[in-house]
């Protein structure tokens, strides 16, 4: 992405917030925090409201509606978020500020982001792009399930059940969610459900047994993506909101 | 009608009954749709017609404002006219066995009564026992004015036959209007409820802040009935924040000033009167402290440096809750799942 100017640094409150409109209509929310910038999203991934409404004290932003709040320089969801915040590298030139590049549905991703930089870089090298048009199959009940994927742009949508007596189960859409993680556990070997792209979708593959060779060697990354992963497979059992 | 519902995680079916709307449909069955305000205003009960038909009951709901793409529509004002499948953009879930499953009712209005010259309390009898938990509100339709409103129980008891409101007169307000008219005692009313998730729990085992502006101390008193019945204050503390105009703005002190007595070691309580200084007549209460200013400013300067082990409720007009909520995450630094509101108003 080439240089995209956002605003003037004089714009922007001392750890504070300024919503910025981007070419083609894209709203940025560019952050102060400590004379350091970063910009992300500017609507909650919620419901859409203007982050720029929200409380932020220089570190963790919170939109205002839910109480979701998240992590201003990694966008990384923190207490009742469930998603995190598309993020954007911000260059400073003089006194303006660009936007230099969006963050990578990796990094972004539920199970990756945050960990080492050479792990992250060897996950990376795993990841085939592949696209589906609308109404392509990513895998069928019965499939081996040797790969995860992390969905970049588009949506996936589940179904379980076969021939006639299917049943949705559910779908996703955001930029970094993960799905066929069955591929990281033991005794998965096959699909469960059929993933179907309901409109043209844009993916990364992973294999599984690859990745998890990889995390062996790094067992602090290895224990924070396990941690996450067991994470996402509760959200789907139960919900997480203690009384 | 059988409607589906297409959630991020998994899919649900249930029946609706002819003219019933789709939200309390779900809710009725113990799926936990998201929704706030229940009755049109909030927009979150956005969903999006995947198969079949809807009709809208409400076409000028202020909540219709969150809906952008074709298709979506508010579950808690339109009604299926066949078979339908909607998407929910949101994980959810079954709601927890132990919750009060909310239902249609109906209901008798009793003993209305002014409480100050813009504020009216009056009870409704149900026609069957009625469980709720404390903080829970119930959307109530009367008589000559189509839509729900939401408004907080203020008793707490269990299998209740009556339920006790508290109701600020609005000068635009249809069901207000008619609240507060001289035809009232005797009328029925619809009923649906409880909703809410601001709702206290004893195994919570916190101290608790409570802060309410106006009439958002409905809620209030139904934590503090369930606290005081089974003698919370015992063991934790209790603050409370009650923001009001003035003295005579005020209500249900005498209430107040009873549970304060029970539990005086740990509980305190103060009315905090925005427009006016502390008059002398408040020494009328002495089990009730007294401040002037707004009501999250009072209680920052009185909770400074109290806030360990603390949960939060948070009721009244949006703009003071909103403050609220700034003193709490940005100066008294509680986690964001301690402070409980429900925008429903």
């Amino acid at each position: 992405m080439s240089k995209t100017f956002l605003c003037k640094r004089s714009d922007v409150p001392d750890n504070g917030l300024k919503e910025c409109e981007a070419p083609g209509n894209i709203k940025v929310l560019v952050a102060d925090s400590g004379g350091e910038y970063f910009a992300c999203q500017a609507v909650c991934p919620h419901q859409d409201v203007p982050l720029c409404e929200g409380l932020y004290d220089g570190a963790v932003l919170t939109c205002h509606q839910h109480l979701w709040q998240w992590d201003i320089r990694t966008g990384a969801p923190i207490g009742l978020a469930e998603a995190p915040l598309e993020c954007y590298k911000v260059e400073v030139d003089g006194d303006s500020l660009y936007l230099a590049s969006g963050s990578g549905a990796l990094e972004m991703g539920e199970l990756f982001s945050g960990i080492a930089g050479a792990t992250l870089e060897g996950i990376r090298a795993l990841a085939k792009r592949e696209e589906f048009p609308a109404g392509g199959t990513l895998y069928n009940v019965g499939d081996p399930a040797d790969d995860i994927f992390v969905l970049d742009t588009g949506r996936i949508e589940f179904v379980i059940g076969r021939d006639e007596r299917v049943s949705p189960a559910g779908f996703i859409l955001r930029k970094g969610e993960v799905f066929g993680w069955a591929a990281l556990l033991e005794s998965q070997p096959q699909r469960i459900a059929k993933a179907t792209s309901v409109e043209p979708s844009s993916v990364l593959r992973i294999n599984g047994k690859q990745a998890l060779q990889i995390l062996e060697k790094d067992a602090a990354a290895g224990y924070m993506v396990m941690r996450r992963l067991s994470s996402l497979i509760a959200r789907y059992l139960a919900p997480s909101g203690a009384k | 009608m059988k409607i589906q519902v297409n959630a991020r995680n998994r899919a649900y079916q249930f029946a609706a009954k002819p003219g019933q709307r789709i939200l309390y449909a779900g809710l009725e069955e113990g799926i936990h749709l998201p929704y706030e305000c229940g009755s049109g205003t909030c927009g979150t009960c956005k969903a999006r017609v995947t198969a079949g038909d809807v009709e809208d009951k409400w076409p000028e709901a202020p909540g219709r404002k969150v809906l952008k793409q074709p298709g979506e529509m508010l579950m808690c004002q339109c009604v299926a006219k066949g078979d339908i499948s909607i998407e929910v953009p949101s994980f959810v879930y079954a709601m927890d066995p132990g919750a009060c499953l909310p239902s249609a009712g109906k209901g008798i209005v009793r003993n209305p009564r002014m409480l100050t010259h813009d504020v009216i309390a009056f009870s409704v009898d149900t026609e069957a026992p009625c469980d709720f938990d404390a903080g829970q509100f119930m959307l109530v339709e009367v008589p000559g004015v189509t839509g729900f409103r939401g408004y907080s129980m203020v008793n707490f008891e269990r299998g209740t036959r009556r339920l006790d409101f508290v109701v600020k007169k609005k000068p635009d307000g249809g069901a207000s209007r008619w609240l507060f008219g001289d035809q009232v005692e005797g009328e029925k009313v619809s009923l649906f409820g409880p909703l809410g998730t601001a709702t206290f729990f004893p195994a919570l085992a916190k101290n608790l802040l409570l802060i309410a502006g106006g009439s958002g101390i409905a809620g209030m008193m139904a934590i503090l009935s369930r606290a005081c019945q089974e003698h919370y204050f015992d063991q934790f503390k209790g603050h409370v924040y009650f923001g009001v105009r003035t003295l005579k703005d005020a209500f249900f002190l005498e209430e107040l000033s009873a549970f304060r007595r029970a539990f005086s070691e740990k509980l305190e309580i103060t009315v905090v009167l925005s427009d006016e200084a502390v008059p002398a007549d408040a020494s009328r209460y002495p089990d009730l402290a007294f401040d002037h200013g707004m009501v999250h400013e009072a209680a920052s300067r009185g909770m400074k440096g109290r806030y360990q082990n603390m949960r939060a409720y948070l009721a009244g007009p949006p703009p003071a809750v909103d403050a609220c909520i700034r003193l709490l995450l940005l100066e008294a630094r509680l986690t964001a799942d301690n402070i409980r509101y429900d925008k429903f108003s």
